[in-house]
């Protein structure tokens, strides 16, 4: 089944494929994900705890931050993994998104102490910073004699109820500002939303949060290049789980229409399955071969190149993820429109993954303004 | 004979660079982003000679043979800067299909004869596979040549022969014997002159009313029996054994990328960018040539790793044919009320030839095995579904 291809000479590749393979024995994707929904969580703890004891929630943070200091080959070649066995923790958010922006804030206690729990699971730094059409959020912070006080609302953030940590995206005066806001301060309310996939995505709101001085982590983020950054390798990262997932389903599509009789013969059998399957599994190849180029010209050509890879990767491998697993329901007959046929939490989870940071049709749309852009 | 150097030993860029200067240098002007896809022979012997005399006509035979003994990571790069420059594609039968042919499987007698004579221009070949009962279905194929004596005598009837009225040799799959089984089995492989008595060649005017492809009759046809290549009945391995990596560039990305730039041109001219609708269109086909170029690269990168392909690689020649069409029908749209003309449409910074291209585009997914085909091929050899 199509898979991303790179080099891979000292075999650390080969072996975090082994890790999830390995996690997914233990941690069974569906089983986790059926129970996460049944008791109504936004996050698995102790699937994250498990996760940050493989090294996964570090693993492109800089060693000088406790991190593994890996690069986004490594990243993508895990969240495939993790994609293909149907783990759902939201990674992409809460290690990736979130860990550039420490990575890139100042140096201090408190970013030592949040890079620290991030990667060892202790404390869940969900991002805030997204309105519901995916722009930044309006969380203005106004300075006091005690430090800044939050006003605003956001929405799309991940694991809110879980967080011990709000990652905030705040505008002061005309700069934009990143703010650690422990859950539970003073004037901090959060609203949770059921996704289709079983998680939820919550609404945070700031009536008059007080916040110490010595929380603010960055400032001067309008015009600097952390947020592009964080945006693109999350964006990577989707891709790469979006490949997996789409990869996994199709696997699946394909032995259950080799074992299905009907008219006494497979029905892998018929021309009209296979043909359909093939263009499911054109569109997987599609969405490797985008990703490694995106890698490659991350390392090659950083800048304009890059960051159009980025973008066609991440909507080549939404729009397949999606269009492979609603083919691989169809396929699956009036099983696949049941609960229990696990092939539907695939759909959704691609639902979810392609509608996060930019669905394809929006991405598209970027990669032409800035392609032509002179 | 030119002289020749082991090009492999070079990096990509120095012989990109060497390669690209010269082309770009001796290809005439006039020959360059043709309309037509294959100008005959006679339309561009010169450019022909001048290949032939540097020694470059040839990719991919060894050097002994006059070729320049590229591996196939260098020839992508020749076929690469072909495109770039836009120079025509030349009546290649010769140098694609029975050279590689007769160097892997011909007697030395046969290689001698007919290798210079390929690379001189004397001999042009056409590829006689396609019957009118045999097109996806090739093996099924009906023209028949039984021995007399030292001799075949050949009769039957070949289609969709590709400039066979501006060749003078034929490379002919005859059927030998039947095998009710195994209908791959009892086909042979012949070289055939077309100027023997009893062949006729008819021309076919093909959607873009030109001759490009013929039927060629064969009646009581005597062929030497040193024609023959390879054994009597085995000649379908042969056949298919000198496909080789030459099929990663039915997908290549240059087609539609040509067509692309066209959608653009007249995009531009018609104020088409300025509608969110178009955009929105245009921005599916931009990703989809993009990605095309990522996947390309996704096989060359085994091909130069591994020396080889798997049937996987037709999903290329799949997307770019659809591709190359979807951006030629939108073309087409933006171009409105002139849709219709034949002649190309003037845009105030050159002609775009959308008819021309709209034409062209339905070929590429009939020829080299259809689209179904492919897919059909895809599901039983990479994804293992039964019969």
């Amino acid at each position: 089944m199509p898979e991303i291809i790179l080099e891979d000479p000292d075999g650390t590749f080969a072996m975090l494929r082994d890790s999830v393979a390995a996690f997914a024995q233990r941690f069974d994707g569906a089983k986790s994900l059926r129970a996460r929904r049944g008791a109504g969580r936004d996050l698995d703890r102790d699937i994250w705890s498990a996760m940050a004891e493989a090294g996964w929630l570090g693993l492109m943070l800089p060693e000088d931050l406790g991190g593994a200091g890996l690069g986004l080959s490594e990243q993508a070649i895990l969240s495939e993994a993790l994609g293909r066995a149907l783990i759902t923790e939201p990674l992409a958010q809460l290690s990736v998104f979130s860990g550039t922006l420490l990575a890139g804030a100042e140096p201090g206690a408190e970013r030592s102490r949040l890079a620290e729990g991030l990667i060892s699971g202790s404390l869940v730094v969900s991002p805030v910073w997204q309105t519901t059409d995916g722009g930044f959020a309006v969380v203005t912070a106004t300075a006091d004699v005690a430090g800044v006080t939050l006003s605003g609302t956001a929405d799309l953030v991940v694991a809110a109820a879980s967080a011990d940590v709000f990652l905030v995206l705040a505008r002061s005066k005309d700069e934009r500002v990143l703010i650690s806001v422990p859950a539970g301060s003073d004037g901090l309310s959060v609203s949770e939303r059921p996704t289709v996939d079983g998680a939820t995505l919550a609404q945070v709101r700031f009536d008059g949060c007080p916040v110490a001085a010595e929380q603010v982590l960055a400032r001067g983020l309008l015009g600097n290049d952390l947020l592009d950054d964080a945006i693109q390798a999350t964006r990577l990262t989707l891709a790469a789980e979006l490949a997996g997932a789409g990869s996994k389903a199709l696997e699946a599509t394909v032995d259950y229409t080799k074992e299905r009789v009907q008219f006494g013969k497979p029905i892998a059998s018929f021309q009209a399955i296979q043909h359909r399957l093939v263009d499911m599994w054109s569109v997987a190849e599609f969405s490797c071969a985008a990703i490694v180029n995106a890698l490659e010209r991350l390392a090659d050509e950083p800048g304009k190149p890059a960051a159009l890879a980025v973008l066609a990767a991440k909507a080549r491998a939404g729009d397949a993820a999606v269009d492979i697993t609603r083919k691989a329901i169809h396929l699956h007959g009036a099983m696949g429109f049941t609960d229990e046929c696990d092939i539907g939490l695939y759909m959704k989870r691609a639902v979810n993954l392609n509608a996060t940071l930019g669905n394809p049709a929006q991405l598209r749309l970027q990669f032409v303004a800035l392609e032509r852009a002179a | 004979m030119a002289e020749q150097q082991d090009w492999n030993s070079l990096s990509d860029t120095e012989f990109r660079k060497i390669f690209r200067s010269w082309v770009d240098e001796n290809c005439p002007m006039r020959l360059r982003n043709m309309r037509k896809q294959r100008p005959v022979f006679d339309e561009l012997a010169d450019w022909y000679h001048a290949l032939a005399d540097k020694g470059w006509l040839s990719p991919v035979w060894p050097q002994e043979y006059g070729g320049m003994g590229l591996n196939a990571a260098k020839h992508i790069i020749y076929v690469e800067e072909w495109a770039r420059l836009g120079c025509p594609r030349i009546p290649d039968h010769g140098i694609g299909l029975v050279g590689p042919l007769l160097i892997e499987f011909g007697t030395e007698a046969q290689k001698a004869h007919y290798l210079p004579r390929i690379l001189s221009g004397e001999d042009v070949w056409c590829q006689g596979y396609s019957e009118p009962g045999a097109g996806s279905d090739l093996a099924s194929l009906r023209t028949a040549a039984v021995r007399d004596g030292d001799s075949f005598i050949v009769n039957g009837q070949k289609i969709w022969t590709t400039l066979a009225h501006c060749a003078n040799w034929i490379l002919l799959l005859t059927r030998t014997s039947r095998d009710e089984k195994v209908k791959q089995k009892g086909i042979t492989v012949l070289l055939v002159d077309l100027t023997s008595p009893g062949v006729t060649v008819r021309p076919i005017e093909n959607l873009r009313q030109e001759a490009d492809f013929c039927e060629v009759f064969f009646e009581n046809v005597r062929v030497p029996a040193e024609n023959l290549v390879g054994e009597v009945d085995k000649g379908w391995n042969l056949a298919k054994a000198v496909l080789g990596h030459e099929r990663i560039f039915l997908g290549a990305p240059s087609r539609p990328e040509v067509a692309l730039s066209r959608l653009e041109q007249l995009a531009e001219a018609r104020g088409a960018f300025a509608d969110p609708a178009f955009v929105a269109r245009y921005a599916r086909l931009r990703l989809d040539l993009y990605d095309l170029g990522s996947a390309f690269e996704r096989f060359a990168k085994q091909l130069r790793d591994d020396g080889t392909l798997g049937a996987d690689v037709s999903v290329l020649k799949i997307f770019c044919s659809e591709l190359y069409q979807k951006i030629t029908e939108e073309t087409l749209d933006i171009a409105g009320e002139e849709a219709r003309f034949l002649d190309d449409l003037p845009t105030g910074n050159g002609e775009v030839d959308a008819m021309n291209l709209y034409l062209d585009s339905r070929a590429l997914a009939i020829f080299g095995g259809s689209n179904e085909i492919q897919r059909t091929i895809l599901a039983k050899a990479v994804l293992g579904l039964p019969s």
